[in-house]
């Protein structure tokens, strides 16, 4: 019977010395087979086998050089070396204006353009600036006016917008930046390279970065909170998603945890009847007995970041309610923020729970106004959006400051880049669209570590260009990373091959003539 | 084989007049070297250059003599069961002599041809002169010890002879590597041997236009050469008063009169003078760096003016700086039991210890009362922020916070305190920052508060205190 060449039946089998090849591979294939051949292959084989092991360790080390196989504490927090240097603020709260707010509405007062109503945007003004496909058709680009008019507040007599009478009542307060500028123009890669340094997915943001660096100041709840505002459907609502707060590379303990916008801020957070603290615990103490021998049979940090949620979310079952729990709040309280402030998730419910959030030790926290992209309809919809945000917003620096906490706490607003000084579609006499403008956009900024009252940056006349001091997304994050005491350039974590930081490879530098 | 070995240095053993004649060439050789620099005399100046290219010789040659030295007590041990190797020690050591005195000379020459002064480089230089005498008189005393006449005296002086030559060594080291490159890097408990030996006689010009701006240049560019280490030119450029002082060329710095001062003179001349500054290649100063020393001259060189007229200051922390804390070194252990317990905290205020500690009462607010404060008394002056609002401390904490001297924030927000005791904190001289929000603080009993000048921020909101904020709570005119 003819056999196989594979087959393993040995004293029958057809053998390559059968087959009609060169006599020297006969040779070589003899020589395979005698046990000298085999016991020496074998001994490398092993040789080789523990060579890699002892790299692949030393590999793994390398990995994540904040990835310890022991859950972070104070201690790991010393060996990162942070905060760099004595920081004046401890905390910060992070207004996003995601759509990219018309800073020519807001704060950039251009009162010369009203004399240019309708007329094209110089050529030159615009230069090589690409414009989004929704306006590069245009035949014209006629420029749009504010409608609304602008007055002198505060002692210092910043220029502030009829539509946010709430925040004119605290520019004194405020550190206002008209040079922000971007080097994105459409919304996703924008509000990435706002949020994390970079216009790509999967990179940790600012929120995360802090957590892992400067870690809790409280036990009870998370360092990093995202919260949500309602959209208003007369507005243009942009999607944010939970890539803005991810961990990216880093640990995913210390991605943003986000609060629900209804009147449960976390679901299922209250124990099912019959099940009582001391049930849940030892649920949640057997479950980390079996999460720490995966993780000692594995090796995977997440092991060690998802036991370290389950701490968390039994923590946050007792802190929670007492954190949204406004009943007792001051008669003041209401007074300040409105009564809008007692339904969630409105902008002004976010503000006392970022100011509740502050008292009790939160580092970070984000909330996310979305709706600011007014392509058209500019006079029908900035009211409403305004509306919504200026009171928070004012009451959130007003409560902070009075109560003693505006001193270590930065506040921040912003969106993702800002709007084009002509109407994107028609112009008529009362209503103009504006399209997206990434070379100049106002923010704010507020705080202790920040100085107060000040105006930086100047754009030309046309809202269009900056002229004097810009402030790129990277100087801006380096300078928030410098008030909570970091140096961005020191602050980087090994992923890739790279030392990779907040402020992206590219050089950032850190805006002095914000800092207090 | 010992008797054989006897009988051997019998024979060998010199007469009475040798010796003695020995001995006077031993004494007069030494005194020739002692002379030696005072005959060749290290003033700053360099000198030829064939001087400088033997003398770069020198720290190639050293290691010769070193290395033969060293082994030279091991030969001498082995030599007391193989007398081989103890003929062998003679001559090991007659050659050691030999590298040695031209190693010396190679190093005098160095030093002399480089222009080459400092006290490490005088402290090496006698270093070597020593330690060729003290070969010298090993050499003398072996023949003796050989023969028996002198059992000790060979042993001793090697002995002295290579901690000597530890000593002489670790200069040329420091010489070469900077002062701090054995002790950066040690390990903190060794480290506690090696007080810090940097002077703080600059310590007053903090914030300073001079601190700020000249003294980072000259760091950079100059003290390489110009400092504790080296001080070519006997000129220091390390601390003002050495700067202003100058060297043995006069004054380097003229002020108010840039183009007559020498240092200003010294960078600005073309690189190939051979006068021109930084010498031997070193990164020369860029034009910003001129013009700021050039505006600082003008201005009048002062260490304490702020700013000079022109140019703008380096951006740096405007504020006073913080007041650095104590060593809590050895509190570490507790303060990291701390960090770790389940009740209140102490968390570093920054990487950098002297900037204090925050005691961090959030999670256990409730339960934290004067008591609980009171432990926390040994730390009180490692404490630069208290975060006590909240908490169930009441009057009676006044006597604890007293004795927490170096506190800059204190929160006691939503506390118990009335304000009676508010005149106990008035030790608290760094104290910037006072929450007493929703306390029941009275204005009558802030008193105490103005006499503490340093407190600019008191926070008195939901208290009988607060002053009534105008129209804090009105309506603006809505937009249309």
């Amino acid at each position: 019977m003819k056999q196989h060449p594979l087959c393993t039946d040995r004293e029958n089998s057809v053998t390559p010395l059968d087959f009609p090849i060169p006599a020297a591979l006969k040779h070589e294939w003899a020589a395979i087979e005698t046990r000298r051949c085999f016991l020496g292959r074998t001994g490398k084989v092993l040789g080789w086998a523990a060579l890699a092991g002892l790299f692949g360790q030393m590999g793994l080390r390398s990995y994540g050089e904040g990835a310890d196989l022991k859950s972070p504490s104070a201690e790991g927090r010393t060996a990162l070396g942070l905060p760099h240097f004595a920081p004046k603020a401890k905390r910060a709260i992070y207004l996003f204006m995601s759509g990219g707010p018309p800073q020519m509405d807001l704060f950039d007062y251009k009162p010369n353009l009203a004399s240019q109503f309708n007329q094209d945007m110089p050529d030159s003004i615009r230069g090589n600036q690409q414009l989004t496909g929704m306006t590069s058709g245009q035949a014209h680009f006629p420029i749009a006016p504010s409608h609304w008019p602008f007055g002198q507040h505060g002692k210092t007599g910043t220029w502030v917008s009829e539509l946010l009478p709430y925040t004119a009542r605290v520019v004194d307060d405020l550190t206002i930046i008209k040079t922000t500028n971007t080097d994105a123009i459409n919304h996703e890669p924008a509000i990435m390279l706002m949020n994390t340094g970079n216009m790509n997915a999967g990179k940790p943001c600012l929120g995360a970065w802090l957590a892992y660096g400067l870690g809790s100041m409280n036990d009870n709840l998370p360092t990093f909170i995202v919260l949500q505002t309602k959209t208003n459907p007369k507005e243009n609502n942009q999607p944010v998603s939970s890539r803005l707060w991810s961990s990216g590379f880093l640990s995913s303990e210390y991605a943003g945890v986000g609060l629900r916008s209804g009147v449960d801020p976390v679901l299922y957070l209250s124990d099912p009847a019959g099940v009582d603290r001391e049930v849940r615990r030892n649920m949640l103490d057997t479950v980390e007995q079996i999460n720490r021998q995966t993780l000692a049979e594995m090796g995977d940090p997440e092991t060690n970041a998802r036991i370290a949620q389950y701490e968390m979310a039994f923590r946050m079952q007792s802190s929670v309610p007492e954190l949204v729990d406004l009943s007792k709040e001051p008669q003041s309280t209401w007074d300040l923020y409105g009564l809008e402030a007692k339904q969630p998730g409105t902008f002004a419910y976010n503000c006392l729970l970022a100011r509740r959030m502050a008292e009790r030790g939160v580092r970070f926290t984000q909330i996310y106004k979305r709706g600011w992209d007014v392509h058209d309809n500019a006079v029908g919809v900035l009211p409403l959006i305004c509306q919504e945000t200026d009171r928070g917003a004012y009451a959130l620096v007003t409560d902070l400051k009075r109560r003693g906490l505006l001193d270590d706490t930065l506040v921040i607003w912003g969106g993702e880049f800002g709007r084009t000084v002509y109407s994107q579609g028609g112009l008529t006499q009362d209503n103009y669209g504006r399209d997206h403008h990434p070379r100049c956009f106002t923010t704010w900024m507020a705080g202790g570590a920040v100085r107060p009252g000040i105006t930086y940056g100047e754009t030309d006349d046309y809202s269009y260009n900056v002229v004097k001091d810009p402030v790129h997304v990277r100087d801006f994050n380096a300078t928030i990373l410098h008030c909570l005491g970091i140096d961005h350039n020191k602050f980087t974590y090994k992923f890739q091959g790279l030392d990779q930081k907040l402020t992206s490879p590219v050089p950032a530098h850190v805006v002095q003539g914000l800092l207090a | 084989m010992i008797e054989a070995c006897k009988s051997t240095v019998a024979v060998r053993n010199p007469g009475i007049r040798v010796l003695l004649a020995r001995w006077v060439w031993v004494l007069g050789l030494s005194a020739l070297l002692v002379m030696l620099p005072f005959v060749v005399r290290l003033n700053g100046k360099a000198h030829a250059d064939w001087l400088q290219f033997l003398g770069r010789l020198h720290p190639a040659l050293v290691h010769l003599p070193i290395g033969m030295l060293v082994l030279l007590p091991f030969l001498e041990l082995a030599g007391t069961t193989r007398p081989g190797l103890r003929e062998a020690a003679g001559f090991v050591l007659r050659i050691v002599l030999a590298t040695g005195a031209i190693t010396l000379a190679f190093g005098i020459l160095l030093a002399y041809g480089g222009g080459v002064t400092g006290t490490t480089v005088t402290r090496h230089m006698w270093g070597g002169i020593a330690l060729l005498i003290e070969l010298l008189v090993c050499v003398s005393v072996r023949s003796l010890w050989i023969s028996g006449e002198f059992p000790r005296a060979y042993p001793a002086c090697l002995a002295i002879t290579l901690l000597t030559l530890a000593w002489t060594a670790h200069q040329g080291g420091l010489l070469t590597h900077g002062n701090d490159y054995l002790t950066r890097y040690m390990p903190e408990p060794l480290k506690r041997f090696f007080p810090s030996s940097s002077s703080a006689s600059d310590a007053a010009y903090v914030g300073s236009a001079y601190t700020r701006n000249i003294r980072p240049i000259l760091d950079a560019k100059c003290v390489a050469c110009h400092g504790a280490n080296k001080e070519q030119g006997e000129l220091r450029l390390d601390f003002y008063e050495l700067l202003m002082k100058g060297g043995k060329d006069g004054a380097v710095i003229t002020p108010q009169i840039p183009d007559r001062s020498l240092l200003l003179q010294r960078v600005t001349l073309s690189p190939s003078d051979r006068h021109f500054m930084p010498a031997e290649g070193r990164m020369p100063l860029t034009a910003d760096e001129i013009a700021v020393l050039r505006a600082w001259i003008l201005a009048g060189a002062s260490p304490t003016a702020t700013s000079i007229p022109g140019i703008a200051v380096a951006a740096g922390n405007t504020d006073l700086p913080l007041q650095p804390v104590g060593d809590y070194g050895d509190l570490m252990d507790e303060i990291r039991q701390m960090q770790r317990s389940e009740g209140a905290k102490l968390v570093a205020v920054s990487a950098k210890p002297s900037d204090g500690l925050i005691l961090r009462t959030v999670d256990v607010a409730s339960k934290f009362d004067d008591a609980q404060l009171a432990r926390f008394q040994r730390f009180a002056p490692f404490i630069v922020e208290a975060e006590l609002g909240r908490t169930a401390l009441s009057d009676a904490s006044f006597e604890t916070l007293a004795k927490f001297t170096n506190l800059r924030a204190l929160h006691l927000e939503g506390t118990a305190v009335t304000g009676r005791a508010l005149a106990k904190l008035s030790p608290l001289s760094q104290l910037t920052y006072l929450n007493l929000s929703g306390t029941k603080v009275t204005s009558g009993s802030l008193g105490p508060l103005k006499n503490m000048p340093n407190l600019h921020h008191v926070y008195l909101f939901d208290t009988p205190a607060e002053p009534a904020s105008a129209d804090a709570n009105s309506t603006p005119r809505s937009p249309q």
